[in-house]
């Protein structure tokens, strides 16, 4: 067996390409994941049991299925609901970035939402008397009071989700979206160079997710002083 | 017009009744300080008076306004009754300074600097204008109560609750912490302490109730009630507390 490297330096710009959707994607949904998780995190501890049975029943569910079918059943889903709904001749076509995206937001959300509520528990009940207690309402009580610092001491376990999250976008390549392993993939299938391929993105994850893990670790260190 | 009236008030947590018909009054200017066993029911009725615990029965009525009416203003009737906690409950995130201003700023509409001048003021007046820019977490027990007090004031109350501020403090924080609410009282803020502090409540209480098994058992002056407690349970209680 020869192996021929060279042929990474060769397809580097097209995997840059592949590799900063793989970071836009993360960034988006890991956003717009923290954002509808601390809405649902919010509507499954407040007090109108209807708000919580449902983002409890859409986190539970969200658990539950494995991503890849989430991602799946969107892509071949959503056009023909669409299509029922619009009455459209032919299913609209959503597009395989756009229902990654969509879907990433939706499967990451259960999980921020999770991790919230951690957060959210963690603060003890009196903070929230004093701050009603000095007037603030309900919104203002959670903006201002608790979810700073909800958020602060979920930092190490929000920011090791999207390491995860990370490493998950990869699984995009079931609907033929190009993120990072997706032309590695492709470059691999059209120069038959599988091993040289697949070997140079794993390392290229390993070193990124294996420091970013270590940077949480310090950060986690530097927060428990804090407190 | 009383400040704080209590009409009746009874409270469960689901069969167990916390608050047995609960009927007295904080007239304005007043210190009344409520004592009595753990698990009496006295932070329940304090923290009846700002909603903070809701009640079943009976009715409270804090500056003219029914506290268990649907269709009072919550946040505002709070933000004119100071309230100060055990464990004090300032804000962590956020610096001193910014734990007085918050709700100047949010509630009463304050400007920053019209706010800031205000705390300054307060910090001043507790002793702490020194510490203004630290965090909550560098300062000492005594010194987070002060600071705690500062902040239900500079809301500029009509009334100061008080819920056992002592009683998670080193003994030696504790006279720091009783001197701000002294000078308080003596400048004729109305006052309502759930403390077992016997020397407050002998130096500037007006009233003292005492509460037992959710009930009001003795509702007297200062002079009566460390003159001769009526109750036996009141009596038992003070040769408990005042007798080391």
């Amino acid at each position: 067996m020869n192996f021929d490297f060279s042929i990474i330096s060769n397809a580097l710009p097209y995997l840059w390409k592949g590799f900063q959707y793989t970071l836009e994607l993360t960034v988006i949904a890991a956003g717009g994941g923290l954002f509808f998780g601390t809405l649902l995190a919010l509507a499954r501890l407040s007090s109108i049991r209807p708000l919580q049975l449902v983002a409890g029943g859409y986190v539970n569910l969200m658990r539950s299925i494995p991503l890849v079918l989430v991602i799946f059943w969107f892509f071949f889903l959503v056009p023909l609901i669409l299509q029922a709904v619009t009455g459209a001749d032919r299913p609209p076509q959503v597009g395989a970035e756009r229902t990654a995206i969509i879907t990433f937001i939706m499967f990451e959300a259960a999980y921020f939402c999770e991790i919230m509520r951690a957060g959210i528990q963690s603060i003890p009940r009196g903070q929230i008397h004093s701050a009603y207690a000095l007037g603030l309402n309900y919104s203002q009580t959670m903006r201002l009071v608790i979810l700073p610092q909800a958020f602060r001491n979920m930092l190490p376990v929000l920011l090791t989700q999207t390491i995860i999250l990370f490493q998950d976008t990869s699984l995009v390549y079931v609907i033929s979206a190009t993120d990072f392993v997706g032309a590695a993939a492709k470059i691999a299938q059209r120069d038959s160079k599988l091993v040289e391929m697949y070997l140079f993105v794993a390392v290229v994850y390993f070193i990124l997710c294996f420091t970013l893990s270590y940077a949480v670790k310090l950060l986690q260190r530097r927060i428990a002083v804090i407190r | 017009m009383p400040m704080i009236e209590f009409r009746n008030v009874s409270k469960w947590y689901g069969s167990f009744q916390v608050l047995k018909d609960c009927t007295t009054k904080v007239e304005k200017g007043e210190v009344v300080v409520v004592c009595g066993p753990s698990g009496s029911g006295k932070s329940t009725l304090i923290k009846c008076v700002n909603a903070l615990e809701p009640f079943q029965q009976g009715e409270i009525v804090v500056n003219g306004q029914q506290v268990g009416d649907r269709t009072v203003n919550l946040p505002q009737l709070r933000s004119k009754i100071g309230m100060v906690f055990q464990h004090f409950e300032l804000f962590p995130h956020m610096t001193v300074v910014e734990n007085l201003n918050l709700a100047q700023i949010k509630v009463l509409g304050r400007g920053l600097d019209e706010a800031t001048e205000k705390s300054r003021m307060l910090l001043k007046r507790v002793g702490m204008i020194d510490h203004a820019p630290k965090f909550p977490g560098q300062l000492s027990g005594g010194q987070q109560q002060r600071v705690a007090i500062a902040r239900g004031l500079a809301m500029d109350p009509v009334a100061m609750l008080f819920d056992e501020p002592t009683s998670a403090l080193d003994p030696e924080m504790i006279n720091e912490v009783l001197d701000v609410m002294v000078e308080l009282a003596q400048e004729g803020m109305t006052m309502m302490c759930v403390t077992h502090e016997m020397g407050f409540a002998r130096k500037v209480a007006h009233r003292v109730i005492f509460m037992d098994r959710g009930e009001i058992v003795e509702d007297a002056t200062k002079e009566e009630f460390f003159g001769t407690p009526r109750s036996e349970r009141a009596q038992q209680f003070l040769s408990k507390i005042l007798h080391h």
